[in-house]
């Protein structure tokens, strides 16, 4: 992770793209409605804060699955005598399910400060807002949240490319879909799988739908996941001793020469890929941009829970095929 | 008299079982050639064994059909053939039988992380999703022995947990047999549509998002059971006859489209 001001890509953080080759594609609804979680908190004395804070950075700050960085941790209060009292936010409650268990680690340091209601009603949202303004609304409705700039910025800064490597794909898939044009091909699609732990053999998979004895749900994508398994269940048979950690296509990088549609979009998520490049987009029966087909940005979508990423190819045109638009990839 | 549709879920929750005691996720599926009320093909999970996310029981199906009457008249097929599944199809499954324009899908329970008929998405009746035959949006039916695919997998869950390696406390564990969330009809289908394949007299069901009790699916059926029944017996014991039956009767299945290039087309394997 580098500074932003430190990072050596030509990041355009209005547009999404990074050196005018990739546009990142997410969903563009804001969400206005944060989603909610609960935290543990206790009510202390201001004199306690900074034994408190030193709890939570032993504690629980490292343990936490989810990051709170984007919370206040404290929030003050006065009673009508002046009496200041701080809240504190400890840790979410995924990292402690039950009161004992918060309340045995808190024992350690009975020494340290005193606290009084230990609850876990508060709520606060579970992401950074998206907007300032935002950022104002759900700190008066929920919890005082700190303001770091659009989180989009941070999660494009801290991509990692390998653009010679992407460069290289995305040419031979638009070389490869020409080819199967030129060979009479009426689905000229072509997919690169490529594995984080053995990048220099990448999988080609072209769409056969109309070759014979194919289904039409022959298309590149759903191709090239069953090459993976295949591949993966030969090697598992042949070296049954050795310790093999493949799984489904775990972190793969996949690019493709055209917006796949809802069923490869959500077989790309069963089948755990980290990242999806796309070239020309399909805005009839596309299911990752916004503005494609019915607008599911699959890979985004909250209600999914699985999540990758998704860029399109902006950079040169290496001549992709065209494929009618009524027509799923 | 028993109705196609409480015969072909009893056999697919049978299969599902069947895939219970086989370690596999207890989802399953019978394709039905509807005119001829056949057995054409049926699916099973098979995502451990295959190395492979997308090894769902509708594709175990679909590959099955293929081999059975061959790659070029699956579509044909598909325009007559009715889908029972345990578990709602998801947002995968969902769009390749789109794309293979099956004629209607009835489930038992929905599908809450990843449900392409309703639940998460409404891929049936989308626009993007494109259809090769006249079937250009599906009906997908849920509820038919809604509860019996939730125990199902609630016995599959709470058997998983032994193996974790970090067992979840003893109080989540327990199997729930008591309790079940209510089912919003609404976000499937409509109250005529309801009303149509359970009976009007059922609406209240539709309206209070009650579950349709097991033995009065269909309404013609003998209403034997109060709302909340189970029927054990249907998924507590082993079956391991069911491939056996389903095999027998999909490989002697001989169907005729009744449209487009009408001919018989025979099984061949």
């Amino acid at each position: 992770m580098v500074k932003i001001k430190a990072n050596p890509l030509n990041i355009d953080f209005k547009r999404c793209t990074v050196e005018n080759k990739l546009q990142q594609i997410r969903n563009s609804k804001v969400a206005t409605v944060p989603e909610i979680i609960n935290v543990w908190t206790i009510d202390i004395e201001p004199k306690e804060s900074k034994a408190v804070l030193d709890f939570i950075r032993l504690e629980t700050q490292k343990t936490d699955p989810l990051s709170l960085i984007h919370i206040k941790r404290i929030r003050k209060s006065m009673d009508t005598n002046k009496r200041i009292t701080l809240h504190v936010a400890l840790c979410s409650t995924q990292l402690f399910h039950n009161k004992e268990d918060i309340l045995s680690k808190l024992e350690k340091y009975s020494t340290k400060f005193q606290y009084t209601n230990l609850c876990c009603t508060n709520k606060i949202p579970m992401e950074a807002a998206p907007t300032k303004e935002l950022m104002e609304k759900w700190s008066e409705e929920y919890w005082p949240l700190v303001w770091r700039g659009n989180p989009n910025n941070q999660i494009l800064n801290d991509y990692t490319f390998d653009f010679p490597f992407i460069e290289e794909i995305i040419k031979k898939i638009s070389k490869l879909s020409v080819e199967e044009q030129e060979k009479g091909n009426k689905m000229p699609v072509v997919s690169a799988f490529v594995d984080p732990l053995d990048a220099t053999n990448v999988i080609y998979a072209t769409d056969s739908r109309h070759m014979a004895g194919a289904l039409p749900l022959d298309h590149s994508i759903l191709n090239g996941i069953n090459t993976v398994a295949e591949k993966l269940t030969l090697r598992k048979s042949e070296n049954p001793s050795v310790e093999d950690d493949g799984y489904l296509c775990l972190n793969f990088d996949v690019y493709t020469t055209h917006e796949p549609c809802s069923m490869c979009a959500m077989a790309l998520i069963h089948s755990r890929i980290k990242r999806c490049i796309f070239v020309k987009e399909m805005k009839n029966t596309g299911a990752l941009r916004p503005d494609s087909g019915d607008g599911y940005c699959m890979h985004s979508n909250r209600l999914l829970n699985s999540k990758y990423e998704v860029f399109q190819w902006i950079g040169e045109d290496y001549g992709t095929s065209v494929v009618n638009d009524l027509e799923c990839c | 008299m028993t109705s196609p549709h409480t015969h072909h879920m009893r056999q697919a929750l049978q299969l599902a079982r069947y895939a219970l005691d086989h370690n596999e996720t207890p989802v399953a599926c019978i394709f039905v050639h509807e005119p001829s009320d056949t057995v054409i093909a049926y699916g099973m999970n098979d995502t451990n064994k295959a190395h492979t996310g997308i090894a769902h029981a509708e594709f175990m199906g679909i590959a099955q059909i293929q081999r059975q009457f061959g790659a070029e008249n699956v579509v044909r097929v598909f325009s007559e053939t009715v889908l029972y599944v345990t578990v709602e199809p998801c947002v995968m499954c969902a769009s390749a039988l789109k794309q293979l324009g099956i004629r209607r899908v009835y489930f038992g329970c929905g599908n809450e992380r990843f449900g392409g008929n309703g639940t998460v998405l409404s891929i049936n009746s989308d626009k993007s999703t494109v259809s090769p035959n006249d079937n250009a949006t599906y009906l997908s039916i849920p509820g038919l022995y809604r509860r019996e695919a939730i125990m199902l997998l609630r016995y599959f869950y709470v058997r998983e947990n032994d193996h974790a390696p970090n067992p979840r406390t003893k109080k989540d564990r327990r199997l729930d047999r008591e309790t079940f969330p209510p089912i919003d009809w609404s976000m499937y289908i409509s109250r005529q549509t309801f009303g149509r394949e359970f009976g009007v007299e059922n609406l209240r069901l539709y309206d209070t998002n009650a579950d349709v009790p097991s033995a009065r699916v269909p309404v013609d059926s003998t209403p034997s059971s109060a709302p909340g029944d189970i029927d054990w017996e249907l998924i507590a014991g082993p079956c391991d006859d069911i491939l056996e039956l389903l095999d027998a009767e999909r490989k002697g299945a001989q169907i005729n489209l009744s449209h487009k290039k009408p001919k018989t087309v025979v099984a061949s394997d």
